[in-house]
């Protein structure tokens, strides 16, 4: 999968899920002070991106550490990546 | 202590016919019936009933996403019902914190299409790992009075009372306790539930829902028929707020009503079968806290869902109480039973009709069932000076309640 399809996979589980508007999806974006996500949004962030990418993050310690929109940009590929490595 | 009392100085309702009171009023008013041919219902094996009276929902997104999250239908109902019946009392979101105010919504569970998406998503796989946050919030049975709250963002008594078909009567009467007291100034007080093939199928499984006009939708519920066959289910909200009068006065409210009288009682004999004496003691009760004789009362409306036995408990104990002298209609012919939400949604209807001097009638009621009979019921809307109301409310439990509402 490639970076630019994870980026538009993501941008559209939060235009789906959180109602946020496309233009607001800045990589630099701030999940919580910019976006106005919440602690229990996060459960059901984690929830859409395991059903659109096919992925069990729930218990992965990573998704404390990520702020950005751009660090689960960063989350997606590197758990896909492991996938693909895995695959190989 | 001084007991203060306690005035309804504003209303709302999402119903089967709109998501206002005005769209309530003009459903009746018409004579029209809210009751569909539900799709897909078929696919249910067992379910022999497949109408209901569905309402839409609407505007939704005027709701913010992060309260609106916590939703199911119900919740949505109830938090626009009780928005509208603030604005309609006069009190600006802007005043509560300066309010001792609460809300008491009822319903019989909390949102029957949340949990019933919970458990297709939990069960087939035995996996909670695919259940969102929102999911239990949806779910709990208070969810529609803990959402109200949130989304009004009040900070005074939460309550929802559940007692199946009686809970709005009961939140009402809850809310009436607690502005007597003088523990709230003002309390938003109903009721809320939905149509779902799971909701119309805890009733069929008993053989009380309506079953044989599944191809003639509008000619049923049949409240007091010779040809009824059980009740429709019906969804939406209701919603009013209670005030304590001094306080409406000084403010210079509208006030529709004076609540003067509330009885609750248990039947004491069986959980699914209504008992007319129970009823005629929760009715004596309401009159007697209410300090009036049943000479005092113009108009009841009746609980009446069109079941077999219900109906004939209830017209059974209103001739024992008032006769043939006080005219009685109700309402689940053209909205069908909206459950717990019914006593509010009625209340609010009864309310109206007090305000505009007329009595709807019971819609699909044709020929009066042999043993309903020896009560004044109206067929055809009646004009009459409406000064003070009983409102019946009768539950599965075994739950009776009973409201006395008086015009100032």
């Amino acid at each position: 999968m490639t970076e630019k399809e994870i980026i538009e996979k993501t941008n559209k589980v939060f235009e789906e899920f959180f109602e946020i508007e496309s233009e607001r999806l800045k990589p630099e974006a701030h999940i919580f002070s910019d976006l106005g996500l919440d602690s229990l949004d996060i459960v059901d962030l984690v929830v859409a991106l395991q059903k659109s990418f096919g992925i069990n993050i729930r218990n992965e310690d990573k998704i404390r550490d990520i702020r950005t929109l751009q660090d689960v940009y960063q989350f997606i590929f590197l758990i896909k990546n492991a996938e693909g490595i895995k695959d190989s | 202590m001084q007991i203060k009392r306690v005035v309804i100085t504003g209303m709302g309702s999402v119903s089967p016919f709109g998501n206002d009171v005005k769209a309530l009023m003009d459903g009746i008013e018409h004579g029209r019936s809210a009751v569909r041919l539900m799709e897909g219902w078929d696919k249910y094996k067992g379910l022999r009933s497949h109408v209901a009276a569905p309402a839409e929902i609407q505007d939704e997104r005027k709701i913010p996403r992060n309260k609106r999250r916590f939703m199911g239908r119900m919740s949505i109902f109830s938090a626009q019902a009780a928005e509208q019946a603030l604005a309609d009392a006069g009190i600006s979101t802007a005043d509560i914190p300066q309010l001792k105010i609460g809300c008491a919504i009822g319903s019989t569970m909390g949102s029957a299409k949340s949990i019933n998406d919970a458990f297709e998503i939990m069960l087939p796989e035995k996996d909670i790992s695919q259940l969102n946050s929102s999911m239990f919030f949806q779910c709990m049975s208070h969810t529609a009075a803990a959402n109200v709250a949130q989304y009004l963002e009040l900070e005074g008594y939460i309550m929802a009372t559940s007692a199946a078909c009686a809970s709005s009567l009961h939140a009402i009467g809850a809310g009436y306790d607690l502005v007597r007291l003088g523990r709230q100034d003002i309390m938003l007080c109903g009721g809320a539930e939905e149509v779902h093939p799971t909701v119309t199928g805890s009733f069929d499984v008993l053989m009380a829902t309506s079953a044989g006009f599944n191809n003639d939708p509008s000619k049923t519920p049949r409240p007091f028929d010779r040809d009824r066959d059980g009740l429709v289910c019906g969804e939406g909200s209701g919603v009013i707020v209670l005030e304590d009068y001094e306080r409406a006065v000084s403010r210079n409210a509208m006030i529709y009503a004076e609540i003067i009288g509330y009885s609750t009682n248990g039947n004491g004999s069986h959980v699914s079968q209504s008992n007319k004496d129970s009823m005629v003691k929760c009715m004596q009760q309401a009159l007697s806290d209410a300090g009036i004789t049943k000479h005092e009362i113009d108009y009841i409306n009746a609980h009446a869902t069109a079941t077999l036995q219900g109906d004939k408990e209830e017209a059974e104990a209103i001739k024992e109480v008032f006769g043939s002298s006080v005219p009685v209609s109700s309402l689940k012919g053209y909205i069908g039973h909206t459950l717990g939400a019914s006593g509010a949604i009625e209340l609010i209807a009864s309310l109206q009709m007090m305000q505009k001097g007329v009595i709807y009638p019971t819609l699909n009621l044709e020929n009066i069932s042999p043993e309903c009979m020896g009560i004044d019921h109206v067929m055809s809307p009646v004009t009459k000076k409406i000064d003070t109301i009983l409102k019946n409310c009768f539950a599965f439990g075994g739950i009776n309640a009973a409201l006395v509402c008086r015009k100032l």
